[in-house]
């Protein structure tokens, strides 16, 4: 009867087991890494940036214009490299984000194979009792071999990706400042045009151009009120993730 | 950093000066001239004022470019050092998603042992080839 006290003993252990759930700390890792969508703000302002040129080109005179296009053709350089950035990041919270995974270590599909494929058996000699104690040590082997292991390979990824992801979003974060000002300045060069030529039309005569050039000042400024938001947002979607990586870099222990 | 913040605050001292330029030019141009509607500045000269706020607007851009490039410089060895983590990161997934698999394997293998103790040999075929094709899709991953 010895081997029934066994399978009753590893049964329990498997109950225990199964309450056993991912620990806190993972899920305040896959809460982090689940704001990876978040970059793709700063790749759609880094794409607005780009296009620059495109949007003050008709409100320029010939020498501006001369003067734009040089700036303009730096620009896309540098943007093939700002786009960049972003990847890094994106890759180190994808991966933490799976190393971390809820479900990745779940062995409860094994463990339900596992009964299954021996209730297809009924006369091989295996009964409920072993059934549940097979269950109860692939729990128990799922739970010693990969969660210390999932574990570590957590704190292993964020110890040594601290210095490169912090350095990297702060250049993100200065970035996206630099894009705010660039457009603050393209505003101001859109707007201004307009507004510096109105007063010189005739009401009567240039009727049609005052209403096509009130029209468009308004879009634009709804336009640039709108960008000034989104900007304004992805910074403090930004400042967020850097808070947070700091947060959670704190709860691990210091090797 | 230090060289990009003084960057920055150079262009920001142009962007200022180019809305001061604006705010005089406005105001000229607010102002009607004797006797009429039209503004007392001309239309030749509110351009050529307005040229200039372009060009410093235009300049302070160009700065904050400049800066730009320099925030972003000097990361290529984070850049790829993120890059190597998150490579060997996959690793470690492979690792573990093997000590899965060897779980699944576990349970084909347990699988073939209650189709062995039956004692007919037909039984064994099925998880036999099950645990043959889990190996061989292992393989080619190694």
């Amino acid at each position: 009867m010895k081997t029934t006290r066994v399978f009753l003993l590893l049964g329990l252990l498997a109950l225990l087991g199964g309450c056993a759930s991912s620990t806190p700390r993972m899920s305040a890792v896959r809460a982090f890494a689940a704001q990876a969508p978040q970059l793709g703000a700063y790749h759609e302002l880094t794409e607005r940036y780009r296009t620059t040129y495109q949007r003050e080109q008709p409100f320029l005179s010939a020498a501006a214009d001369a003067r734009e296009r040089e700036l303009d053709r730096q620009r896309q350089a540098a943007c093939d490299d700002f786009v960049q950035l972003q990847r890094g990041v994106q890759a180190y919270m994808q991966a933490l984000g799976r190393l971390a995974g809820d479900g990745a270590y779940d062995m409860e599909d094994q463990v339900k194979s596992l009964g299954d494929g021996i209730k297809a058996w009924p006369d091989s000699g295996l009964n409920e009792h072993h059934v549940t104690a097979y269950a109860g040590l692939t729990r128990l082997v799922a739970r010693t071999v990969t969660r210390p292991m999932q574990e570590a390979a957590v704190q292993q990824l964020m110890r040594d990706g601290r210095p490169a992801v912090q350095q990297v979003l702060e250049a993100m974060h200065i970035l996206l400042t630099l894009y705010g000002k660039t457009s603050d300045n393209e505003e101001k060069i859109v707007l201004g045009m307009l507004e510096t030529e109105l007063p010189f039309l005739d009401p009567r005569r240039d009727r049609l151009l005052m209403a096509l050039a009130r029209s468009q000042q308004h879009d634009k400024r709804v336009e640039y009120h709108l960008i000034a938001a989104r900007n304004a947002l992805a910074q403090k979607n930004l400042a967020a993730i850097e808070q947070s990586h700091r947060v959670l870099l704190d709860q691990f222990p210091t090797p | 950093m230090a060289d990009t913040h003084h960057i920055i605050a150079l262009a920001d001292s142009l962007s200022a000066c180019a809305d001061a330029l604006h705010a005089r030019l406005m105001h000229a141009i607010r102002q009607p001239a004797p006797g009429g509607q039209a503004p007392a500045i001309s239309q030749g000269a509110a351009q050529a004022l307005f040229e200039n706020e372009v060009t410093l607007r235009q300049r302070a851009n160009s700065l904050y470019l400049d800066a730009a490039r320099l925030a972003a410089s000097g990361l290529d060895s984070a850049q790829q050092q993120l890059l190597d983590v998150t490579a060997r990161a996959r690793d470690a997934i492979a690792r573990i998603d093997r000590a899965k698999d060897l779980i699944d394997i576990a349970a084909e293998l347990l699988s073939l042992g209650a189709a062995v103790a039956t004692g007919k040999p037909e039984r064994l075929v099925a998880p036999l080839e099950k645990l043959k094709h889990h190996v061989d899709a292992l393989l080619p991953t190694r």
